[in-house]
């Protein structure tokens, strides 16, 4: 199986959005060999491989294919039995295993926080080690909590066990990012989380992906994951031979074996909903009103737009809640209590359709970086879509 | 096997309180009824007692021998040999068996863990009686030897409970520990050792309470403290010095366990 | 030292018999008080925390004090031994025994309440079985730690080995204080080791293979 790595994805985030600046690392692996001791066969037999830079590339497999022990030698907490690895050209066996890792972010599974830390202890772990000053900790702490969308006042001096499974994970993803590392590994980062709260993890993560444009190197077994989350794929089969490299749209559309196919499963076609992101489908634009703003002209506008329901958007432009009209009451707009479920624009139209089933507006609200409003998308736009999808197959 | 085994001559490590740090650790420092019972009537209790022994001294009727001995003076000296006993060996059992429980879980040494501990269990099976007068056979009379055979005879809960403890701690975070670039000694010193110190000292306070109650043999080899009342008491058959002195040495028992459970209870780390 | 042994093999094998007697006997009278107190206290929970608390400090008394306290109120001689080995025996079966009958899953007694077993029949069908693994665990705790008790007991006047290593005490400087000393404390390891291993196979003769571990 060779991957023709020249080939610029079809899907690669910068030439989609026009986005920030790359700021990952290239890993190449080179034969890459783990065998233990005792075992016949080796658990990675000689595994070569590109990760391009600002890329996400997802590890999947059966179990005990070797996905995570090659995750786990990119920052030598397994040592290759031989092989090279390279992240941005230097071999990683020529710094210390410590300094490396300072380098690398880790992501695990439930977020693995320290339970003896606060929040903010965790996050500050590895700019710790590396020296920096009070002043600047803190100060990137903030930015962290805000950035994986915790309110920092409120939850860096709290323990993990006072925050729920998605908070502890997102605390995680926020710990491994701390030092601003070139490179990313998680191993199965959302797998402890329920579906809905996976979902939205997973919006955040490629919504801070779009501004870090990290090298994320991400272990699931969950294709549908894979699929969502990755710039790449990478199958294995055992000995973590690579079974197919590549795009999501190509393991899809043209799987290069039966395994491929077995793996990635029936139903591709439905699959393919995966492959599209609410952002391209069209989005209506409904009446929205501020908190604070006077009851009566919110009413007003509404009326004129012929709209039932408004969008309540926060001071920051963050959607919060979506009542009908008939819900409005008193003088000003209240902030809602409701918990309203957002899609991320990178969500797939899998996670939209998911949303707006349980969503009595038969919609959902999108929105983009930073919890920025964009629009509504509603079940036509979907199913329309779909239909497009059923002729481009029948050719 | 292993488990019951290791609990075995060692009262306040059985099964049961083994389980105890685990669901003690997840609830954190939740303060339960239990606990709230043993913190605060032993030492109510030893107040209660002490006073009543007070009066009891200053009130009843002695002969010349049991004035001697129970002369406050006599007492205090006493009292404070017995305190240096158990400090002292106290400090030597933290100090030995703390270091050692770390060696034998780290990987290198893992494998030999589970002979050090059979044999500290099967040490633990001598009666403490006969391990203070072999040493003072072998050494001679006196406080350096009792503190010896204190120290000896104190290190089991402390090894065990340190090895229990840093295995309890979960392997996931040690990792993430690594994975995050700390290195072996920095995951043992910020996170392994918080983690595990409620159930350390869950050790430590069994391993003063053994201390404590087996100092008072300490005066059968002129190692001091207050089992010399008790030993008067029993060879003139005097029972005040006998009620007395077990009255003392109990109270003094009551009040370390107590100690131990202070310690204990603020060694639980905050978050967990 | 073997010619000390053999010289004395009669008195030093009615010495451990007896020793062991002693510590067998408390432990098994232990046994059944401590059983009994369990079951009522998990009938009444609220008995539970001072039930733990009243083990704690029992067990915190130094043996060697309640060991001469008992000697004011009985003479010299086995009795005060018994009660004191016995006294301590009880408080680690107790602990184990109220956690072991607690401990039985909620759904098996509904269950066994259901098929119409009376309370009784339950009591001894299905909790004191279930529970049995743990206070027979108990029970290897006190066994134990009676031995070393029963050896500070002979200072009151109780029988066996703890009687040699008395005679060594006051023999030191004596030619055989050493020889006395080593075959009491020995003794005492060897039978404790011994009373364990009858423990271990009772539990495997006793415990039910479904729940053995």
């Amino acid at each position: 199986m060779t991957t023709d790595l020249t080939k610029e994805p079809e899907r690669t985030p910068a030439a989609q959005e026009g986005a920030a600046e790359i700021s990952g690392a290239e890993i190449v692996l080179e034969g890459v060999v783990k065998k233990y001791p005792g075992q016949k066969a080796a658990a990675v037999e000689s595994l070569s491989l590109t990760i391009p830079a600002g890329e996400i590339v997802m590890f999947i497999g059966p179990s005990g294919c070797g996905k995570t022990t090659s995750l786990k030698m990119i920052n030598r907490l397994i040592e290759p039995t031989s092989g090279t690895i390279r992240i941005g050209g230097e071999d990683i066996r020529g710094q210390s295993e410590n300094e490396l890792r300072r380098n690398i972010g880790y992501v695990i599974q439930g977020g693995s926080l320290f339970p003896h830390m606060t929040v903010a202890k965790n996050i500050a772990l590895v700019p710790k080690l590396l020296g920096w000053d009070a002043k600047r900790i803190s100060t990137r702490v903030e930015e962290l909590l805000d950035l994986v969308g915790l309110d920092p006042s409120r939850y860096r001096d709290r323990y993990p066990r006072e925050l729920s499974g998605g908070q502890q994970q997102r605390v995680g993803v926020a710990r491994g990012l701390a030092a601003d590392p070139p490179v990313i590994l998680m191993d199965e980062p959302f797998g402890a989380v329920d579906p809905i709260t996976r979902q939205r993890l997973q919006d955040e993560l490629l919504s801070i992906q779009r501004e870090l444009r990290k090298t994320i190197v991400c272990v699931t077994h969950d294709i549908d994951e894979a699929i969502k989350l990755g710039d790449r794929i990478l199958i294995l089969q055992e000995g973590a031979q690579i079974a197919q490299y590549d795009t999501p749209e190509v393991i899809l559309g043209a799987p290069a074996n039966e395994f491929v196919e077995d793996f990635v499963g029936s139903g591709s076609s439905l699959k393919q909903l995966s492959l599209t992101r609410v952002s391209e489908v069209e989005l209506r634009r409904p009446t929205t009103a501020t908190v604070g703003e006077q009851v009566a002209e919110v009413k007003r506008r509404a009326e004129a737009n012929g709209d039932r329901s408004v969008i309540v958007l926060d001071s920051r432009n963050r959607p919060v809640g979506w009542p009908w009209l008939r819900q409005l009451k008193g003088d000003v707009v209240l902030e809602p209590t409701e918990d309203l479920v957002n899609l991320d624009q990178r969500a797939t139209l899998n996670d939209a359709l998911d949303t707006m089933l349980s969503s009595s507006h038969g919609g959902a609200v999108v929105t983009g970086d930073r919890d920025q409003y964009l629009g509504v998308v509603v079940f036509d736009a979907v199913t329309d879509h779909i239909r497009s999808l059923e002729e481009q197959a029948r050719g | 096997m292993a488990d019951t085994r290791t609990a075995a001559r060692d009262p306040h490590a059985g099964i049961v309180m083994e389980a105890e740090p685990e669901t003690g650790a997840k609830q954190g420092r939740r303060i339960d009824r239990e606990t709230v019972l043993m913190l605060t009537v032993p030492p109510a209790l030893v107040l209660i007692a002490f006073a009543a022994f007070v009066v009891w001294r200053q009130s009843a009727e002695f002969n010349e021998t049991e004035l001697r001995q129970l002369a406050w003076t006599e007492i205090r000296s006493l009292l404070w040999q017995h305190v240096k006993l158990t400090v002292t060996s106290s400090v030597l059992v933290v100090l030995i068996a703390v270091p050692l429980g770390i060696a034998l879980t780290r990987s290198g040494l893992r494998k030999f863990s589970p002979f050090v501990v059979g044999f500290a269990n099967i040490g633990q099976g001598a009666p403490s009686i006969g391990l203070i007068v072999l040493l003072a056979i072998w050494l001679g009379y006196g406080f350096w030897t009792s503190v010896l055979a204190l120290t000896l005879y104190g290190l089991l809960p402390v090894l065990r409970n340190t090895i229990v403890g840093l295995d309890g701690v979960d392997p996931t975070l040690v990792e993430a520990g690594r994975g995050l670039g700390m290195s072996a000694g920095l995951v043992l010193l910020r996170v392994e050792l918080p983690l595990a110190l409620s159930v350390i000292m869950a050790g430590v306070r069994t391993s003063l309470v053994l201390v404590v109650g087996t100092a008072t043999l300490a005066t059968f080899i002129n190692g001091g403290g207050l089992g010399a009342i008790i030993q008067t008491g029993i060879s003139l058959f005097l029972p005040k010095l006998i009620v007395a002195g077990a009255l003392l040495v109990a109270l003094l028992a009551l009040f370390v366990e107590w100690l131990g459970r202070v310690l204990e209870f603020l060694a639980r780390p905050k978050g967990v | 030292m073997w010619d000390f042994i053999v010289e004395r093999r009669e008195a030093l094998l009615y010495n451990t018999f007896q020793h062991a007697n002693l510590v067998v006997q408390a432990v098994l009278v232990a046994t059944v008080i401590a059983v009994l107190l369990a079951v009522l206290i998990t009938r009444v929970p609220r008995l539970e925390g001072p039930a733990n608390a009243i083990s704690a400090i029992g067990l915190t008394i130094p043996s060697f004090a309640l060991v001469s306290l008992l000697l004011t109120f009985f003479s010299f001689g086995s009795l005060p031994a018994f009660i004191a080995v016995a006294f301590y025996a009880v408080l680690p079966v107790l602990r184990n025994a109220v956690v072991g009958l607690q401990g039985v899953d909620a759904t098996l007694l509904e269950s066994a309440r259901g098929m119409g077993m009376s309370e009784v029949t339950t009591l001894v069908r299905v909790r004191l079985p279930l529970a049995w693994p743990v206070i027979l665990a108990g029970v290897r705790v006190s066994m134990q730690m009676s031995m070393g008790v029963a050896a500070i007991a002979a200072y009151v006047g109780g029988p066996g080995l703890g009687t040699y290593i008395l005679k060594g005490l006051t023999q030191i400087g004596g030619a055989n204080a050493i020889n006395y000393a080593l075959v009491g404390t020995i003794g005492v390891v060897v039978v404790a080791l011994l009373a364990d291993l009858v423990l271990l196979l009772v539990g495997r003769a006793t415990i039910s293979k479904g729940i053995r571990v």
